[in-house]
């Protein structure tokens, strides 16, 4: 019996397929364990050194809760000082950048005021967006949310500020209007708790 | 003029290098040289990235040539740069965090670069596995060595630095234009012009 011309060619492109398959199956089961780690630290890292900045000796961050109904923020850590006392919440949230989401950790008071951030994982673009990896981005921030409002658009910056943002100004909208919907989710976290403990 | 390719390794190496270079005299490759020019490190990563990727892709689709039917060559091809492709990216996110998170998207974008395509149709599907081999990198090697070039001017008038050192006085200030890709536009032209012009063979 002749086997059919289509028949050989699907078997060729299927053998090739599965052999393919199988080898990037292996060299995904040695990388994923590292990789799954590489994220673990980079968040471990990335939540000390925002909780560090809370200006408190022996702040401690807590277990994490998943954060349902908010389309920016998908973690809250707690907060807590040397003797228990609340100092306020890191969220991990997510902005939309220039090349897609941007992971960010930020840290508030309980008053929504921003002490800290860090921008996590992102696709921006190296050299413009990639800019806000930097400690010192976060800066123009920092300090607002409570008395004053989180930054979204460069009319709300200074001119020096503004210039630093030239090029990368989605990326820099993206940042502030996920630490700013992050300040309001920890205003209604504080509130739900002081609710909860009258 | 001939159709025969000389395949000796050393007209390969200087084929690929010089005289038929993928950028400049191909002009293949673009949208990446335009993309990720902007700092030395990022380039001489992605660079190395596309050079092993073209390299092992022709090596494989000349060894599996006989076997893949023609009709659908093309699209065995293209399986094959994409297993590797993501081979890289794996190994670069395992390995290498730091330059993974720094090249972003760029790395599934190797798979979309015309020259490992070009040479798997144009050279492997028709020569033997150790010179396909060989061609693969040197195309690679060839546009690495552009795409540095572009990254030298670009980082040092755009940053002031060089692998991220600070080369240029505190005084000079960055060419916000070179770190954007308009600038790798006009340099790519300069460059295609400059290889042109030295060649002297055809018209920049």
């Amino acid at each position: 019996m002749k086997i059919p011309r289509l028949v050989i060619v699907g078997g060729k492109l299927a053998l090739i397929c599965t052999v393919a398959a199988v080898v990037l199956g292996l060299v995904n089961a040695v990388t994923a364990p590292v990789i799954v780690e590489n994220r673990e630290r980079a968040l471990a890292e990335g939540l000390a050194a925002v909780a560090g900045k809370a200006g408190v000796s022996g702040a401690h961050v807590g277990e994490a809760s998943p954060i349902a109904d908010s389309p920016a923020a998908q973690t809250a850590y707690p907060i807590t000082g040397g003797n228990g006392e609340g100092i306020g919440f890191i969220l991990q949230l997510i902005g939309t950048g220039y090349g897609g989401d941007m992971q960010l950790l930020a840290a508030y008071h309980p008053t929504g005021e921003l002490f800290s951030a860090q921008m996590m994982e992102n696709q921006e673009t190296p050299g413009l967006g990639k800019k806000a990896e930097a400690p010192e981005y976060m800066d123009m921030f920092i300090g607002s949310g409570a008395e004053s409002p989180i930054p979204t658009s460069m009319s709300d910056l200074p001119a020096s500020q503004a210039d630093a943002i030239t090029g990368a100004t989605i990326t820099f909208i993206g940042v502030g209007r996920a630490l700013a919907d992050g300040s309001e989710l920890v205003r209604e976290l504080e509130g739900l708790s002081e609710g909860g403990t009258q | 003029m001939s159709d025969v390719v000389d395949i000796r390794p050393g007209a390969i190496l200087k084929n690929n290098l010089w005289s038929n270079n993928p950028i400049f005299m191909q002009i293949l490759g673009i949208c990446s040289a335009l993309a990720v020019t902007n700092l030395l490190t990022n380039t001489a990563i992605m660079t190395l990235g596309v050079t092993l990727v073209t390299g092992f892709s022709s090596l494989t689709v000349s060894l599996l040539k006989k076997l893949i039917p023609r009709k659908v060559r093309m699209i065995v091809q293209t399986l094959i740069i994409a297993f590797y492709v993501i081979i890289v990216d794996l190994v670069l996110k395992a390995f290498l965090p730091e330059i993974s998170k720094n090249l972003g998207p760029y790395v599934g974008l190797i798979i979309t670069n015309c020259i490992i395509m070009g040479r798997a149709e144009a050279f492997a599907q028709s020569n033997g596995p150790i010179v396909s081999f060989w061609d693969g990198i040197t195309s690679g090697l060839g546009y690495m060595g552009v795409l540095l070039v572009m990254a030298v001017f670009r980082e040092l008038l755009g940053f002031g630095t060089l692998f991220g050192y600070q080369i240029m006085p505190a005084a000079f200030v960055p060419w916000t234009i070179m770190v954007m890709p308009p600038s790798a536009f006009f340099l790519l032209g300069l460059i295609i012009w400059a290889g042109k012009t030295m060649m002297g063979g055809e018209k920049a």
